[in-house]
């Protein structure tokens, strides 16, 4: 069947997966409500990592700092100051965004493996500074009671803001990923000596970059305080910051969608292996090997590769198995 | 100082450690010329260029661009100047089609990189059709450009130059891994650039019949010194020149 509408033709995958996540309340219980949005807060988490990750080529490995930047932002307004909600949000995401400008301004400096382990030190010392602050963030106790406002007190409702807030959320990355800042980033990626030759400063792009990315960071940590009702200092933890690495890996960090994918992946063995196994670690170990081993690109990296999606883009990514 | 002359270093000099590379080359190029720096392997062309654009610091000396200094500028910033250059080796997006590779420099010269809303699929699709039809690459246009050939890949590295609109071009062995055929090709669009737009180039290269067949001024640079220059016939006739190409008739 040939598809006509041109929309429908080019933006399938994404049209089907949100009738899915529309329609999903309607057919799973509570439990698996709660799952689904957990799976779309961290997969904007990833999808934001995956602009420093997939597009600008670098391995940031401290996002989570930024993600508990936005966490805590709303849970110690509304804790602290009885502010609602929905005007947390835009706070955390500006305190988060400011967090990766001060801290960015540093590791963009760096490439590759320096830049991982600078963004990983300064995601420590942010771990570290909410751990030992008991004064303001209740240090290894976290904050708790961050209810949300009453009607987003069911797992539903909750789930529907969620789904609009990531869906409007991916929606502008998208479209600043396929922006000429965008483009530039891939640039950088390929090769950032010649970027700096057509005359881009390099270290500018790779800051504006870094900061967007830390505010869309921060927006998924602001959704999470109210979801789980409680933050603690893990949430800016490292092994935190691996999850959205694990993520874009496994989903494909060369599509758009790949880091959702890998979080539906993650998250949804999560819940399911830990109802057999406390060593949920050892089974995504697991994972993470075979899908390095055999599937680099992760699962839309396959895909890709054997040309579902078309002829030519196959041919195209013969040589490496990506695309973007 | 002349306002004719395009480029001109003042005792530049480069060196690596204790390795002298590059010593007081004091150089003049004036504009529109098509300019050729010739010499052995090793003898310091390509560190020329590299210091010129600011792909490594200078160790002494100084560079100056329509009068101006730019010794060790920002390499966006001598870029953004007016100086681009095509690589030895080509240095392109590999996982970008070869339209993508030409729009992002176009969009770069157009300063519209910092727009983040508009699909870059609708911007600048003139400028990148034309560059890819003068450069003969318009049949690849949607080859990613890690799979494109040497030769290939050497033309879209001279597109990805040219989308900067420089005022004076550096090419590195422009022609290297490419065919007879494209070489020629290649040189006769170099040239008419020269001529039409009245764009300078000053380029480096290996091929005999390529820089006896374009270059107006020839200069000849052996172990980071600056031996001889001239019109191609002076420099035929110098006896230093010819020294440096112990064996090879020039």
């Amino acid at each position: 069947m040939e598809i006509k509408n041109p929309f429908f033709k080019k933006y399938w995958l994404p049209s089907i997966l949100f009738a899915v996540a529309l329609i999903l309340p309607l057919v799973i219980t509570q439990f698996w409500i709660h799952v689904f949005t957990e799976i779309l807060i961290l997969g904007l988490f990833a999808i934001a990592f995956n602009l420093i990750f997939g597009y600008m080529g670098q391995l940031s490995f401290g996002q989570a700092a930024y993600y508990g930047i936005g966490a805590y932002t709303t849970g110690l307004l509304m804790v602290k100051a009885n502010w609602p909600f929905l005007a947390t949000i835009p706070i955390s995401m500006i305190t988060a965004g400011l967090g990766a400008l001060i801290l960015g301004c540093f590791c963009v400096r760096l490439r590759g493996i320096y830049f991982a382990i600078l963004t990983m030190a300064f995601g420590q010392l942010v771990y570290f500074i909410i751990f030992q602050w008991y004064s303001f963030t209740g240090g290894d106790n976290g904050l708790q009671g961050i209810n949300p406002p009453p009607w987003l007190f069911g797992a539903t409702s909750y789930y529907y803001f969620t789904l609009i807030i990531v869906t409007i959320a991916s929606i502008i990355i998208y479209a600043i990923t396929e922006s000429p800042f965008g483009y530039t980033m891939r640039a950088i990626r390929d090769n950032t000596e010649r970027t700096e030759f057509i005359g881009i400063n390099v270290y500018r792009y790779m800051l504006i970059n870094f900061v967007i990315s830390g505010i869309f960071c921060g927006l998924a940590g602001a959704l999470w305080g109210p979801f789980n009702r409680s933050v603690a200092p893990d949430l800016c933890s490292w092994q935190h910051s691996g999850h959205p690495v694990f993520m874009a890996v496994m989903g494909g960090p060369h599509h758009f969608l790949g880091p959702m994918i890998g979080s539906v992946i993650f998250t949804f063995l999560n819940a399911f292996v830990t109802g057999f196994t406390e060593y949920w670690p050892l089974v995504s170990g697991v994972i993470i090997i075979i899908v390095v081993m055999f599937m680099p690109g992760g699962v839309f990296g396959v895909i890709k590769q054997k040309g579902y999606f078309s002829k030519k883009q196959a041919v195209n990514n013969t040589t490496n198995g990506v695309g973007h | 100082m002349n306002n004719n002359i395009i480029l001109k270093t003042e005792n530049l000099s480069k060196s690596f450690f204790k390795y002298q590379v590059l010593t007081d080359v004091n150089y003049e190029l004036k504009r529109g010329m098509i300019a050729a720096i010739i010499g052995p392997n090793g003898a310091g062309k390509t560190t020329f260029f590299n210091l010129i654009t600011g792909y490594h610091t200078v160790s002494g000396g100084r560079v100056f661009f329509r009068g101006k200094e730019i010794t060790n500028w920002q390499r966006h910033k001598i870029a953004r100047i007016g100086i681009t250059r095509a690589f030895q080796v080509s240095n392109v997006y590999p996982r970008l089609t070869a339209y993508e590779n030409i729009r992002q420099s176009v969009l770069a010269q157009q300063k519209r990189t910092l727009n983040f809303l508009t699909p870059a699929e609708r911007l600048a699709k003139k400028e990148t059709l034309e560059l890819l039809e003068i450069t003969g690459l318009a049949p690849l246009k949607d080859t990613k450009a890690g799979i494109l050939s040497q030769g290939d890949k050497k033309k879209l590295e001279l597109a990805l130059a040219l989308a900067s609109k420089p005022d004076l071009l550096l090419l590195d062995e422009p022609t290297a891994g490419m065919s007879s055929e494209e070489t020629h090709e290649t040189m006769e669009l170099v040239k008419r650039l020269n001529k039409e737009i009245g764009l300078t180039i000053l380029f480096t290269e290996h091929d005999i019949s390529v820089i006896f067949g374009y270059a107006e001024k020839l200069s000849v640079l052996h172990q980071g010194v600056l031996v001889a220059e001239g019109t191609p016939e002076e420099v035929r006739q110098n006896k230093e020149a010819q020294a440096c190409y112990l064996g090879e008739e020039i």
